[in-house]
């Protein structure tokens, strides 16, 4: 299978202190790889190397087999890496439409004014793509379940076309019900095959959604496996092994 | 449905209400000519006021526009009382304003002082070149009438000020809710975080809006000089807490929990209202700080409980 993301020999230091080392990845389209590790492990660096919040400082990036560097979040984002992070992913106060498009807002000629009703029915569209039904999209998002708002945040992705959707701890504080609506929405876009690399310390979240599993520690990646076959207290068991 | 409607309209009802007890208690207020000296006095009002919702639009607050409005206003008067081209000394009146709101941008987003202390900085600045300008004197004179008639002439038979209003007024919400660059004010406001995540230059949208909060309080300067022939320090800062005021009051209408163009501009209105019936009913002039004082508070605690969520002040930049 070829990749559509390959990390070679990435490296992160701030200062004296080395957060990854020599991680190599390869990811396939289409792929849900999970990216776990204890904290401190280096999935936060490797996160915002790839969603162009850092640069990192070593190794290569390859999208598509072309070399790649990004500039920034906006960058990585036009360039196909969309990032969902935990908290910081929506505007509370905002509609729906405003957060689906925020930064990245449709006009309409003469006068280059808001298209708002576009926003709107784009955004309604997109959420119907993850069988998300929300009557009315001015509602503002602080209003949303909080698997409504992962929703919202992965409509934004999907209004860029990413390829690859990076979710950050998406399931982190939602309850049982809202936590399977997020996996739901994952499943949905593995089935639009799109690529996702799911940040997350709920083992059994992996196990229900992910195909593969890469296991920090360190800085470095100790484990790179299929997750068929695996439960959540294995995956567990190898976090905890490795950290021994 | 109705809590709702009360929430966005409440307010603007009550403003309404006053405006009716005025009519009924004073045979003048309703005169047309009152109405239009209501509306004039609200358009120095309204137009620094706006400046000042553009700014916390982006969570920032400027506290010198009172200040930069009385500099600016010094300077178009000492450039009109030496005889340069009225033209060029409204110029420089609006300049001057747009330059201290933006050194009040640098201020925040470079220099990453909090907009509450670094306005009042400039404030300060501002307030030492008025008087190092005028020598604590006023300009009075008999203007040119080319510069007079900014204020005082009229249009199609409605005074000129309340064109100005009106224009910025509509500009300013043109801004806010249907252009792109306004989106991205909103969303630097509202979540600036998220909004910088998302690719919104939120810096320069803070630097943009205190500009223009500086331009807003450049051109009231020069509309006051021209409406009153005269230019002296802290000439603006009777409209001060005013503009805080209509601001906040502002916030409690239409998009309660905001600052918005609309509630801006009506609450400047319902202000001005307030203080010509008071003068009508012959209050003593001490009423007008007292209720203005309350309104403030009130209008805080109204926007709070409307959005269910602590006021504005909370999404202040109080920390860099």
């Amino acid at each position: 299978m070829t990749s559509l993301l390959s990390l070679r020999g990435i490296g992160m230091s701030y200062g004296a202190v080395t957060a990854l080392r020599d991680v190599n990845l390869d990811i396939a389209a289409g792929e849900v790889v999970a990216l776990c590790g204890d904290n401190g492990a280096g999935k936060s660096s490797l996160v915002k190397i790839l969603a162009g919040a850092q640069a990192p400082t070593a190794g290569t990036i390859m999208l598509d087999d072309t070399n790649e560097r990004f500039r920034d979040p906006q960058d990585a984002l036009r360039k196909g890496i969309a990032t969902i992070y935990q908290d910081l992913a929506v505007a509370p106060r905002l509609s729906i439409w405003q957060n689906v498009f925020l930064g990245s807002e449709l006009t309409r000629p003469p006068f280059g004014l808001l298209d708002k009703r576009r926003m709107a029915e784009m955004s309604r569209g997109f959420l119907a793509r993850l069988a998300v039904d929300i009557a009315d999209m001015e509602t503002p998002v602080e209003r949303l379940s909080g698997g409504q708002r992962q929703a919202v945040a992965i409509c934004r992705a999907l209004r860029w076309d990413a390829r690859i959707i990076i979710m950050d701890e998406p399931t982190a504080a939602l309850g049982v019900k809202e936590t399977a609506q997020v996996l739901d929405l994952i499943r949905r876009l593995h089935a639009e095959k799109h690529t996702v690399i799911l940040v997350s310390h709920a083992m059994q979240d992996v196990v229900a959604v992910a195909d593969r599993v890469v296991i920090l520690r360190g800085g470095r990646k100790v484990e790179d496996r299929p997750v068929a076959g695996l439960t959540a207290g294995d995956l567990a068991a190898m976090i905890m092994q490795r950290a021994a | 449905m109705i809590r709702r409607t009360l929430a966005r309209y409440g307010t603007a009802l009550a403003g309404v209400a006053l405006f009716a007890f005025f009519a009924l208690g004073s045979p003048v207020f309703l005169t047309p000519d009152n109405i239009a000296l209501i509306l004039k006095e609200t358009a120095f009002l309204g137009i620094l006021a706006i400046g000042f919702t553009l700014a916390l639009v982006t969570a920032e607050i400027d506290l010198s526009i009172a200040e930069v409005a009385s500099l600016a206003a010094v300077v178009t008067g000492a450039l009109v009382h030496g005889g340069t081209n009225p033209w060029i000394a409204v110029g420089a009146g609006l300049v001057v304003g747009t330059l201290c709101g933006a050194a009040n941008g640098v201020a925040v987003t470079v220099l990453n002082v909090p907009s509450l202390i670094a306005t009042l900085g400039v404030a300060a600045i501002a307030k030492g070149f008025s008087f190092m300008l005028t020598q604590g004197v006023a300009f009075v004179g008999r203007w040119p009438a080319s510069f007079t008639n900014l204020a005082r002439g009229t249009l199609l038979g409605v005074p000129n000020l309340i064109w100005w209003l009106a224009g910025v007024g509509f500009a300013a919400w043109l801004l806010v809710k249907w252009t792109r660059l306004g989106a991205h004010l909103v969303a630097t406001g509202e979540a600036d975080e998220a909004a910088r995540l998302a690719g919104i230059r939120t810096r320069s949208m803070k630097r943009l809006a205190l500009t223009l909060a500086g331009a807003c309080a450049g051109l009231t300067a020069v509309l006051l000089a021209s409406s009153l022939s005269s230019a002296a320090p802290a000439m603006a800062n009777d409209h001060f807490l005013y503009a805080i005021a209509a601001v906040l009051l502002g916030m409690s209408m239409f998009e309660p929990g905001r600052p918005n163009i609309p509630g801006t501009l009506f609450a400047a209105f319902t202000l001005k209202v307030l203080g010509n019936g008071l003068v009508l009913l012959g209050a003593e002039y001490y009423w007008q700080d007292i209720v203005l004082g309350t309104i403030i508070l009130v209008s805080v605690a109204l926007s709070a409980t409307g959005t269910g969520k602590a006021p504005f002040v909370k999404k202040l930049n109080f920390r860099r």
